[in-house]
């Protein structure tokens, strides 16, 4: 059996990272919180653009605005959005599975990766993957302008040629229980052309001009959208296996109190049956 | 005087401005200006300044551009930034702007022009407003 002072000074340790991890909870869960007001008020702008933006697509026709363009697909590009530090579950590991799966069957040399967070990048740099951009180290000061940033260079990317398709791998925020691996197509967007009558509104400049500015502007919202969903994701699968983490803690903690006392027991046992016996050597 | 609506929708917050009288936006083409019953549509803005006109009073808003809708006598500013001429940042402005005129004169090959003209004309615009 362990001796009395062993078994003391794991308890004494157990205790001090269940202080860390308790910690670490209250933390994540204050930054979740944060997340999820930011995801509220940035509802308003992305339902009020999408919704000139639906109005807007049926009468553009896709051949005249390279945003628009529809190619065959050769080559993919891939924004896999991730945490930068771990200690969140299997909240990096989920989706990175995923998004190399994905990227596996379409082919690894014909896909460009856009890494957001410090796991993605670590991931994707140690297996050899093609790396256009990685965006590190902004989570704690995120801002639109990030958004904007990432944003920017994707379309770039697209426009100009380099792919084809553009897809976004996150972590959607069901709820504080639950986040899912979501995997979308940020360009090109998908809508039906069709005819409708002219209305009566006015546009200008042309429509299609207006279209050019307003994607560019839809596509950084929802990747502002994207960034808030992953952040907000990871601050909750955080809180939860540091709760998790915690009552572990506490379930070795009393474990090994029964042990100390067990073991002390055994020793004050052991020390009264040394004393009888002595004395009884005596007589 | 008649008044509509004004909402102006940012990514980051929302700003219910409420019933006001005039409204002058910075068009691509140039600034125009929204009263009552205006006819509806959808316009886009550029990096410029915001004027509006509430209850004989006037106030200054500088954006990043963006959007204006006018739907059913109310008007929706669709912008990336809005900041009231009093809230300007004015050595954040200043700062970026002293970035940017580095970064042209430094030439490096890598950067992109037409981002170092967007930001020194955001900056620029701030200045200007804030001064208001």
């Amino acid at each position: 059996m362990a001796n009395l002072k062993d078994i003391r000074d794991r308890i004494k340790s157990v205790r001090s990272i269940q202080k860390v991890t308790k910690a670490m909870k209250m933390v994540a869960a204050a930054k979740m919180r944060k997340a999820q007001e930011r995801m509220e008020q940035a509802r308003p702008y992305s339902n009020s653009l999408s919704e000139v933006i639906e109005h807007l697509l049926p009468d553009i026709d896709r051949e005249r605005l390279p945003l628009l363009n529809l190619r065959e697909i050769k080559r993919k590009a891939y924004v896999v959005v991730c945490a930068d530090r771990g200690l969140a579950g299997a909240f990096n590991t989920n989706l990175l599975k995923i998004a190399q799966k994905e990227i596996d069957e379409f082919g690894k040399d014909q896909v460009d990766i856009f890494c957001i967070g410090k796991k993605a990048r670590d991931h994707f740099t140690y297996r050899n993957y093609n790396i256009v951009e990685s965006h590190v180290d902004f989570w704690a000061e995120m801002e639109f302008e990030n958004a904007m940033m990432i944003g920017r260079s994707a379309i770039d990317h697209f426009t100009n040629g380099t792919v084809d398709e553009i897809h976004v791998v996150y972590n959607y925020f069901v709820n504080v229980a639950q986040q899912e691996v979501r995997s979308e197509t940020l360009l090109p967007l998908n809508y039906e052309t069709n005819e409708s009558g002219p209305s009566d509104r006015l546009y200008e400049p042309s429509k299609e001009e207006l279209v050019n500015t307003l994607i560019p502007r839809h596509l950084n919202v929802q990747m502002w959208k994207y960034l808030l969903e992953s952040y907000a994701s990871e601050q909750a699968a955080r809180m939860l296996s540091m709760e998790n983490a915690t009552s572990n803690a506490q379930d070795m903690i009393k474990d090994l109190t029964l042990q100390f006392n067990k073991a002390r027991q055994a020793a004050i046992t052991t020390e009264m049956l040394e004393i009888v016996g002595g004395a009884e050597a005596l007589d | 005087m008649t008044s509509f609506n004004l909402d102006i929708v940012t990514p980051i917050r929302e700003l219910k401005i409420g019933e006001v009288n005039y409204l002058r936006c910075p068009g691509i083409d140039g600034s125009f200006g929204v009263m009552n019953n205006h006819r509806e549509g959808i316009l886009a803005l550029a990096v410029g300044e915001v004027k509006v006109t509430q209850g004989g009073k006037d106030e200054y808003f500088s954006t990043g551009g963006g959007f204006v809708e006018i739907i059913d006598n109310s008007v929706k500013l669709l912008v990336e930034s809005i900041e009231r001429s009093n809230d300007i940042d004015t050595d954040r402005a200043q700062r970026s702007l002293d970035r940017a005129k580095k970064r042209q004169v430094d030439k490096d090959p890598d950067t992109n022009n037409a981002r170092i003209d967007a930001s020194m004309m955001r900056a620029l615009n701030r200045l200007r407003v804030a001064k208001r």
